[in-house]
């Protein structure tokens, strides 16, 4: 064990890079369950009739995005495909280029800009920018992204505030979140909103799911896995499980293998 | 392989920021000041951007009360003059007060709903450990009360309970740091050299 303890972090690097990379490679097919938040955030989503409007609040950045994007993307995806409309908006200067990316995939598809869907852009204020959003939004947002005015798009039709939204979706790597939401948007308005959130915000959100202030909450890439499973559209997500759960595996025998030796040194004699 | 530009641009960034893990080195370097530049730069076009289409644009047009907003904006940056540095504390307290104003609402969002769900019917294993782990967290952090054995025996129980919750958080972190390698790898080996199918 005590080449354990001398041992080159480097090489962790290396097992790490490997046991994840495998998998990614040759799917070995490990079964996973939907945890309740997200089979919640599912049901909501799937309440919503076709022609109806949701809006998503795409607020994550490049940065934690690798755990995050697959989530907006398979809820955005399983909204089209139930011919949902949806409209996107950002409280996070990056997350413009995230729901431009995702429309533009749609587009390829034959969904219509402007009648489908409509990415309104950012609007800078954070909490404040949230609450005069929910409040009028043509007033926040005169023109989309594109530079459309709102009153020319079809899809804003009859849409003035945010309780005119069927469902609120928002997407998060930190500020604004959950919290931000509710206190400006659920608590107010009573529209019921489910949230994704980076993996690491998962335990601090879960107890707004316990308060019934979010109607459902996804973690990470995991949460993105979970919905895809839910939704019978299995994505790259779905393909990314091995992976997580091989990493998983290695983490946790590094902890316990670097607990033994750890254990085996303090209780070694010391020499004199 | 890929044939896009951006495509080889992004993977080569990411082959330069993972070098660091051998060790720190000078295209690591060069990569972390140019992604630095860049989310900068990025940050001044969309506040540029915002601000001509959410305030300039609209005022131009007759919403002439905007020009208060946007005086208070300009005002901030007096603090990079040292002798007319304390004007910019005007802007910063009506930036504050509407701060606090719209924090309010969270003594009903984050407080009053919060203790409200905490009171549940103890129908379940699940409501049982909410209400006593609240409860005895909460003891833990009783600073002011005679130290007695009832409320150090909670207190200690509290702990148990924050020690899990910290290693749920623990667990949280590491399983989202591999989900962000998971996904810079779905970069590397399926859209740039497509080795993943």
């Amino acid at each position: 064990m005590n080449f354990l303890m001398r041992l080159d972090r480097r090489w962790l690097y290396v097992i790490v890079f490997i046991v994840i990379l495998w998998p990614l490679i040759v799917p070995m097919g490990i079964p996973f369950r939907v945890s309740p938040g997200t089979m919640d955030a599912f049901k909501v989503i799937d309440s919503v009739k076709p022609g109806e409007t949701v809006l998503m609040s795409i607020d994550y950045s490049v940065g934690g995005s690798p755990d995050i994007d697959p989530q907006a993307q398979a809820v955005f995806r399983y909204l089209m495909k139930k011919n949902v409309k949806v409209v996107l908006v950002a409280f996070v200067d990056q997350g413009v280029q995230f729901a431009e990316k995702m429309i533009s995939q749609q587009e390829t598809l034959g969904k219509k800009y402007g009648e489908d869907f409509v990415n309104l852009g950012f609007v800078a204020g954070v909490e404040v920018a949230i609450s005069a959003f929910a409040e009028n939004i043509p007033k926040v947002f005169p023109k989309d992204n594109r530079g459309n005015s709102i009153d020319s798009l079809p899809i804003m039709k009859g849409i003035t505030s945010v309780k005119d939204f069927k469902l609120v979706t928002e997407f998060a790597t930190g500020i604004p979140g959950p919290a931000e939401w509710i206190r400006q948007v659920g608590t107010k308005y009573k529209v019921p909103i489910v949230s994704g959130v980076v993996t690491v915000m998962y335990p601090q959100s879960l107890p707004y799911v316990q308060s019934k202030q979010l109607a459902g909450l996804m973690g990470g890439l995991r949460g993105a896995a979970e919905f895809e499973k839910a939704s019978k559209t299995p994505g790259l997500a779905t393909a990314a499980m091995d992976a997580q759960s091989m990493g998983h595996l290695a983490i946790v025998l590094f902890i316990v293998l670097g607990n033994i030796a750890y254990q085996m040194e303090k209780r070694r004699p010391v020499q004199k | 392989m890929s044939m896009s530009f951006a495509t080889w641009l992004g993977a080569l960034a990411t082959l330069a920021v993972y070098s660091f893990l051998y060790k720190p080195n000078k295209i690591f370097s060069f990569f972390e000041h140019i992604y630095v530049g860049v989310g900068a730069g990025y940050g001044i076009v969309f506040g540029y951007n915002a601000i001509v289409r959410q305030g300039w644009e609209p005022m131009l047009k007759g919403k002439g009360i905007l020009i208060v907003p946007m005086i208070l904006g300009v005002l901030l940056f007096t603090r990079f003059f040292k002798s007319v540095n304390w004007v910019s504390r005007l802007p910063l307290a009506f930036l504050v007060g509407l701060g606090a104003a719209l924090s309010m609402k969270a003594i009903e969002s984050d407080f009053l709903v919060q203790i409200r769900a905490t009171m549940i019917p103890w129908s379940s294993l699940n409501s049982i450990l909410l209400v006593l782990g609240t409860v005895s967290a909460l003891a833990y952090f009783f600073f002011t009360f005679p130290d007695n054995k009832a409320v150090r025996s909670t207190a200690l129980f509290g702990r148990w309970f924050l020690m899990a919750a910290f290693g749920a958080a623990f667990g949280n972190a590491v399983m989202g740091r591999i989900s962000l390698v998971i996904g810079e790898l779905q970069f590397l080996f399926k859209d740039w050299i497509h080795l993943i199918k």
